[in-house]
């Protein structure tokens, strides 16, 4: 048995929702492709942080595998949506998600 | 009393570091800033005993994907072009969406219901939480269907970026 | 209790922080004197016995530059980029054994600063951290040659950190712990650079891949790029980024010693002794590479990461795990 803790659960709670909100407002308001992307990141380190949390509260590690998976789903997005991101950049010149939209009728 | 303490300082930087990914007008600061937001994540994952994803994060995470972004960052050098914030009442909307998510999150955690399920003490760990050992055990055997997945994910994944980034089909 | 532990603590961050700053010119020292007895010249002998004093004057007249910054760098990212650089370096030391435990004062004491459990993946951190002094270098100076010498690095460093961490599963997979000082006591018998040839191989080769020397410097070929990611930088920051460099020599060196060459193992001469003599041997490897290849072009570098390297440490890894497990 090892460590008890002196930090609430809720406090991490509160974190992640902060942070979760900051990344919907990145989102929401910044219009580089490159920014939301970040912003996605960081919604997704958010609930990283709440599982891990809720794992340590439980005393069960379920909580690390499902990070594990959205680390490598994370990186999996990254690397495809880089990609994407790096051939409208080439075709078009630009980085502003409002400028990419020729299939709006 | 050195656990609140390191709470307080790494949550602190999150926060921080948070904000300026979302309002800053270099991108390159702000793959820098989000560094810095995995890093302070993963001294707060250290304070939650898990150890191994705390290295996770900081190799895969702030060490590989984070690179990646600031290559393609300086790759396409876009500079000034694209508006910092979004034009007109969009922006408006955006706050407000996201002022309302806040609200929503900090009312599922504070309201009495919200805390239901969980232990109110953090329970005794075993001694191994959060080894590689144990995290290992685990992912072989309860997760193993998933973990193939994740790999045939990951192949995809880097099949499609290839593919995307060859020069002929565009 | 704890006021001893502190002191113990204190002493040997600063014995393997003075070891790694005062190794350094040392390091530059030999590498100098080595290329020139190679080269057939005499090499540095001006300064002090043997020109032992050459790299202590350099840096001496380093500090006295003036500080350069470009008129369009961007001043913060320029200035943090070679700190990050050396913390990285230095941090990494921070986990490597270089001897056994012993007792004194009726305490056991272990000679590494910490021996956290994951500390392979500590090193692959810290490593992995490092390629942002590198790549920020190059980008802050808003330069051509110095972006595209970081654009070179990042990208070669982190392709080459995949196939050397790979290299280096095999070892925790044997020794079934991530401690570097477990994986040194597990090499009593054998060292394991005799079952794992192999690896120690790829892990030599990326090493040096890794820590960006020549045959592998395509970051700073100075044919192509000036100096490539450090050409803007001068005085201090300039030094910071030589310092990192051999500190990172120091690092991934010390990491080969303890995981395949037997780590502070050796007959007679005490465990720290050994650890030095094998290190000392080890860099002298690495300037002796200097000497004698020719630089890769940069097509050849990623191909042979990619198609050699990682597909035979995977392949590796994967004899390895059937073997152990057959073994039982």
């Amino acid at each position: 048995m090892i460590g008890l803790q002196t930090v609430p659960l809720l406090w991490y709670q509160i974190l992640a929702a902060v942070l979760f909100t900051i990344g919907v407002v990145g989102v929401l308001v910044r219009r580089s492709a490159l920014i939301i992307f970040m912003s996605i990141e960081l919604m997704l380190n958010a609930v990283n942080l709440s599982l891990i949390a809720f794992s340590r509260q439980h005393g069960d590690m379920d909580g690390h595998i499902i990070v594990f998976f959205v680390m490598a789903v994370a990186a999996a997005e990254v690397s495809v949506g880089l990609a994407i991101l790096v051939a409208i950049f080439r075709n078009r010149e630009t980085a502003n998600v409002d400028d990419v939209h020729l299939l709006k009728g | 009393m050195l656990e609140p303490l390191l709470f307080a300082m790494f949550s602190g930087v999150a926060i921080g570091c948070a904000l300026g990914v979302v309002f800053h007008k270099n991108s390159v600061h702000c793959a820098l800033l989000l560094v810095g937001v995995l890093l302070s994540l993963a001294g707060i994952f250290i304070l939650l005993h898990a150890q191994f994803v705390a290295a996770l994060q900081v190799i895969v995470y702030a060490g590989a994907i984070m690179v990646l972004f600031l290559f393609v960052v300086m790759l396409l050098n876009v500079k000034g072009e694209v508006p910092l914030l979004t034009p007109g009442a969009a922006k408006g909307f955006g706050f407000f969406f996201a002022l309302l998510i806040l609200v929503e999150l900090l009312w599922t955690v504070l309201s009495p219901g919200g805390q239901e399920g969980a232990p109110s003490e953090a329970v005794g760990l075993p001694r191994d939480f959060g080894s590689p050992a144990a995290l290992g055990r685990l992912l072989y055997t309860t997760w193993l269907y998933p973990f193939e997945i994740t790999s045939i994910l990951l192949l995809v994944a880097v099949v499609g970026a290839v593919v995307l980034a060859k020069r002929k089909f565009f | 209790m704890d006021l001893a532990f502190f002191i113990e603590a204190l002493v040997k961050i600063l014995v393997v922080l003075g070891f790694v700053l005062l190794g350094v010119p040392l390091i530059v020292w030999m590498e100098r004197k080595v290329l020139g007895h190679m080269q057939d010249r005499i090499g540095p002998q001006r300064v002090g016995p043997f020109g032992l004093l050459q790299t202590i004057a350099d840096g001496i007249k380093l500090f006295f530059k003036e500080d350069l910054v470009p008129a369009q760098a961007d001043k913060v990212v320029f200035a943090i980029a070679p700190a990050i650089s050396v913390v990285t370096a230095l941090a990494a030391a921070s986990v490597i054994p270089f001897g056994d435990q012993f007792r004194i004062f009726g305490r056991d004491v272990p000679l590494h600063i910490t021996d956290v459990n994951i500390a392979i993946l500590f090193l692959l951190g810290a490593t992995s951290m490092g390629v942002y002094g590198v790549v920020l270098g190059g980008w802050a100076s808003n330069s051509k040659y110095p972006l595209l010498g970081g654009l070179r690095a990042s990208a070669q460093m982190i392709s080459y950190e995949l196939a050397m961490g790979v290299a280096l599963v095999p070892i925790i997979l044997m020794t079934g712990s991530l401690s570097l000082a477990q994986i040194g006591r597990a090499q009593d018998h054998m060292w394991f650079i005799v079952p794992q040839f192999v690896a120690f191989t790829i892990y030599v080769i990326c090493a040096v891949a890794e820590t960006n020397r020549a045959p592998f410097d395509l970051a700073e070929a100075e044919t192509e790029l000036v100096a490539g990611f450090h050409t803007e930088f001068s005085s201090m920051r300039f030094a910071l980024y030589y310092l990192s460099e051999y500190a990172n020599m120091m690092v991934v060196s010390a990491v080969a010693i303890t995981c395949f060459l037997g780590a502070w193992h050796g007959p007679v001469l005490p465990g720290p002794v050994w650890f030095l003599i094998k290190l000392s041997l080890f860099l002298f490897f690495y300037v002796w590479l200097r000497a004698t290849f020719p630089r890769l072009r940069y097509d050849q570098l990623m191909a042979f990461g990619w198609k050699v390297l990682l597909p035979v440490a995977l392949v590796n890894l994967a004899v390895t795990a059937v073997v152990l497990v057959l073994k039982g």
